[in-house]
């Protein structure tokens, strides 16, 4: 085609020739700036911290690492860090698969409530279940008093149980999706040949299941490893990665240590990101065709249904009591200690004016991050260039990065000029686009998927040129992600702690950064009637969300971003 | 002397069933006789899986019972009944081998290792897969996966075997030939068999007995002679098979000489009655195309010959059928083995109809 219209081109003409060059090559110009975008917002920052792991004054030094392996204290954190995301990778999927086989199998009376609670974390940022620990079981805390308790909550297992009740839902969710898929003949079948449930569970359930289970097993587990609000809450004296780079560098200033600690906690999450990308895709088992069959509830034995009844409820239970106590606070003066209602905490104007802040932001973020997201979804769908799985991997790759290290590296990046960015509001905005930059291309990759090449491609056999169809086809096409990316990134960002906490700057808080300062300073109200704001704002998000899927009938809520 | 009238092997009393308000069973009741092969028929969503897995225990009735040998066994979850299914899509376990498959129930049966190698080895042979034993289930075509579940569901030997469509994933030819396998094998075995499909042609081939269902009713049980030749109602007609239905009003009933006359649209039918009909009673002739006899030439000392036009004729090689106008009435006509005597449209040919007809009375016809 392209070739064809460069033939009718008179030779003279060169502005005429110019718009056609960039007419043919405009998908491939698209490419080269979003890659460099990518470069510049995501590469480049990750760049920066290995750098100034490596380097001294003198030039290249391993200096620092050596200093890492070597200090009790450093090599503490690694391993705290590491196993607390084994245990509670264990614990999520243990209790994710419980309550995914409980909600799909279960009582059908059940079935509804268990699903709601479960995936009521979502709606919430991760620290507030550190914030419901303390008001439970902190030092002031409502049970500790009234048990005369002796243990403090500050410490592994205050982040281990934070963690796991704030990862839940990502464990289930996905356990959930990989048992309804599963032919339900298989475990009839198994049932018809003698076996009992929990054998039924063990030689057919789980085994089936394994390829989901993993997969949802390393994506908890980069989660939690990289998680900073909980374990810089409540992780007292006991070291783990991602808190100790935030006092590495802002109590210490020490940057380069910040940079190693970085680097440690990039590693496993950069092997995981692969695993989950390339290594599991594609395994699974498949069965031939025929009517899927309705599950009918089978009637659950009690050997089995009691354990899963119990490890489902407990879970379950505490969710719940952590947002009504979070709930409860945010209107008392000070829970468990002065009960008296108050409206101080929400009318708070310091609260007040760091959400509205955040608001800005998060907007600004989504806008940004819709329009690239789309774009790169657009360019890697359709383009035909060299590297195109590169940029996919790339712009996917950002969650999987902890934030903090993402935080670290646009301090170091954005410090000086070319890009002085630090001390403004679109570092804030710009180092969300690019984090959670993963839905937006996710969702716009999707509904691509969905629309016929040829329709595109009859359209510029009429005569339309790229910016036409892109105008008149992919635009209207393609509105549905853009609108999905907009409200993901908005309710990602607006709760997003753990890279901003090293780019506020003073004057210009923000909800997150303030919720986490109320909560080590144990301003308990304070901390708490923020995050309730912020979990009405992403209820309010979700609402909108749910709205447009079933307007549009672009299932936009199951690509879910963390 | 009487002769003790065996007990059935699995009888099923007055089975309701619903969905929410639906009705999906309206009170099934049959027998299933040791060693009998029944095929229950009917079109899509009449409720046969539905019937199927109740008597698997994969659902639970409403309504009315189910007893095995002797035994009732509604209450029952379907790891303690003896009746074994294989579900449509076969279901096997992906992540195992053929064997393990075979396996499974034996060894949940605690059978010692070498016995049960020992069995699944018999298994193999009888569905002819030996030495199929350690390929895994993806690495099979449509035909072996189908004799692998077959194995699978009679490694335990099972009182009654359910097959839930078996043959409906297989290609046309494969499945003629699955088909009198599976027959064989249940002769061979004499395992009592419930068969279910929505193919008339597979159930009148494979069965000792056909149970014909629509809607959640059985409307015959029979042989698959007397559901083809005496079927009890114009659904079940015209469900096997093509047939011409000739409305009529019984004009004449000689007893003595057992023969039957009805006036109809083309003329004065004689029939032999096959039971107690009276005189002005309005009825409904069942005759099915290849009973008819097509001829250029009048028949001489025959009853019911009629005249009539050819409209269609389609050769098709074994037979040629042919669609007869008489009298405004349109018949349709197999002609075995047609070679010269093909017709062209608008020839004028004689039909001659026979005399034991199959007649409908008016509780039996759709209004
Ligand atoms: N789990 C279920 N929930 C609600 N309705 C059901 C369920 N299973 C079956 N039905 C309904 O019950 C009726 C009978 O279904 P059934 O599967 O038994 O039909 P069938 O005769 O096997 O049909 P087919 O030939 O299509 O397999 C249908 O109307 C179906 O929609
Ligand atoms: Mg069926």
């Amino acid at each position: 085609m392209a070739k064809a219209e460069s033939y009718s081109v008179p030779q003279s003409n060169v502005w005429e020739r110019l718009k056609t060059f960039i007419n043919a090559e405009l998908i491939n110009i698209l490419a080269a700036i979003l890659f460099l975008l990518l470069a510049i917002f995501l590469l480049y920052p990750i760049l920066a911290v290995l750098i100034k792991s490596i380097r001294d004054p003198q030039g290249l030094t391993f200096a620092y690492y050596l200093k890492f392996f070597t200090k009790g204290y450093y090599f503490q954190s690694l391993q705290n860090t590491l196993l607390l995301g084994f245990i509670n990778t264990v614990i999520c999927l243990v209790v994710g698969f419980c309550l995914a086989y409980l909600t799909t199998r279960g009582p059908l009376v059940l079935r509804k409530p268990l699903k709601i609670i479960s995936m009521m974390p979502l709606i919430a940022p991760p620290y507030l279940f550190a914030i419901s620990l303390i008001i439970l079981f902190g030092r002031n805390g409502i049970l500790t008093k009234a048990f005369a308790l002796n243990w403090s909550i500050y410490g592994f297992t205050g982040v281990v149980v934070a963690q796991t009740l704030a990862f839940i839902p990502l464990a289930y969710l996905m356990i959930e999706n990989t048992l309804m898929s599963l032919n339900p003949n298989l475990e009839e079948s198994a049932y018809d040949l003698g076996a009992s449930e929990g054998r039924i569970i063990r030689t057919i359930t789980i085994p089936l299941l394994t390829p989901g289970i993993l997969k949802a097993g390393l994506l908890v587990f980069v989660m939690t490893i990289a998680e900073f609000g909980n374990a810089a809450i409540l992780g007292g004296r006991t070291p783990f990665l991602a808190p100790d780079t935030y006092t590495m560098i802002i109590g210490e200033a020490d940057f380069e240590m910040g940079s190693v600690l970085s680097v440690i906690l990039i590693i496993p999450c950069i092997i995981i990101f692969f695993l989950h990308n390339y290594l599991l895709t594609g395994k699974k088992f498949t069965t031939i065709g025929g009517k899927p069959v309705a599950s009918e509830p089978r009637k659950m034995t009690p050997l089995v249904k009691i354990p899963f009844l119990v490890i489902g409820f407990t879970a379950v239970f505490a969710i719940f009591i952590s947002f009504g106590v979070v709930l409860m606070a945010s209107f008392t003066k000070i829970l468990g200690v002065k009960n008296e209602i108050v409206f101080s905490h929400i009318l708070n104007f310091d609260s007040n004016r760091a959400i509205y802040n955040s608001i800005q932001v998060s907007l600004i973020a989504a806008l940004i991050g819709a329009i690239i997201g789309t774009l790169l979804a657009y360019v890697i769908v359709r383009g035909k260039f060299f590297g195109r799985t590169f940029i996919e991997m790339v712009s996917l790759s950002g969650f999987a990065l902890p934030g903090t290290v993402i935080g670290i590296g646009y301090l170091l990046a954005f410090n000086t000029p070319p890009f002085k960015l630090t001390g403004g509001i679109m570092i804030l905005a710009l180092n969300c686009v690019f984090r959670f930059l993963a839905v937006g291309v996710e969702a716009g990759i999707s509904k691509l998927h969905q629309i016929n090449i040829e329709i595109e491609e009859a359209s510029s056999d009429l005569g339309a040129n790229f910016m036409t169809t892109f105008y008149k086809i992919i635009l209207p096409i393609m509105f549905p992600a853009f609108i999905a990316g907009f409200i993901y990134t908005f309710m990602t960002a607006i709760v997003s702690l753990s890279a901003v906490v090293f780019l506020v700057s003073p004057g210009f808080e923000l909800a997150a950064v303030k919720i986490f300062d109320a909560a080590v300073y144990g301003e308990i109200g304070l901390a708490s009637a923020t995050t309730m704001k912020l979990v009405a704002i992403v209820v309010l998000c979700m609402m909108i969300l749910n709205y447009l899927t079933k307007k549009t009938g672009f299932d936009i809520t199951q690509k879910k971003g963390v | 002397m009487t002769i003790p009238t065996p007990i059935p092997m699995l009888n099923l009393i007055e089975i309701h069933k619903f969905y929410d308000r639906l009705e999906v069973l309206k009170g099934v009741s049959m027998e299933v006789k040791k060693g009998e092969l029944v095929t229950f028929v009917g079109p899509s969503g009449c409720g046969k899986t539905t019937l199927l897995r109740i008597i698997g225990g994969f659902t639970n009735l409403d309504s009315g019972e189910v007893i095995l040998d002797g035994q009732r066994i509604d209450h029952l979850p379907p790891n303690l009944r003896d009746t074994r299914i294989c579900f449509q899509n076969y279901a096997l376990f992906p992540h195992m081998t053929v064997a393990d498959n075979i396996g499974y129930g034996l060894k949940i049966k605690k059978w010692k290792k070498n016995k049960i190698q020992e069995r699944v080895e018999e298994l193999l042979k009888l569905v002819q897969l030996e030495g199929l034993g350690s390929r895994m289930i993806d690495k099979l075509s449509g035909g072996q996966q189908q004799r692998v579940a077959l194995a699978r569901a009679l490694s335990l030997e099972p009182k009654v075997l359910l097959l839930d469509e078996p043959l409906s994933n297989l290609d046309a030819n494969l499945r003629l030939t699955m088909r009198g396998e599976i027959r064989k094998l249940q002769e061979r075995l004499k395992i009592t068999t419930i068969f279910v499909t929505h193919d008339q042609f597979e159930a009148m081939s494979i069965s000792d007995r056909i149970v014909v269902m629509k809607e959640g009713v059985i409307q015959q049980v029979g042989s698959p002679i007397e559901i083809y030749e005496r079927p009890s109602n114009e659904f079940i007609a015209s469900f096997v098979g093509f047939v011409n239905f000739l409305e009529g009003v019984v004009e004449r009933v000689d007893i003595g000489l057992n023969k039957a006359t009805a006036s109809t649209p083309i003329g004065v039918v004689q029939f032999v009655p096959e039971r107690n009909i009276n005189v002005g009673e309005k009825v409904k002739l069942v005759i099915r195309p290849e009973t008819i006899q097509i001829s250029q030439s009048e028949p001489t000392g025959m009853n019911n010959i009629f005249q009539g036009e050819v409209e269609i004729g389609m050769y098709v090689g074994s037979l040629a059928k042919y669609t007869v106008m008489i009298n405004g009435e349109k018949f349709i006509i197999d002609q075995p083995n047609p070679r010269e005597t093909f017709f062209k449209p608008k020839e004028k040919v004689y039909l001659s109809i026979p005399e034991n007809i199959h007649l409908l009375i008016k509780t039996e016809i759709h209004q």
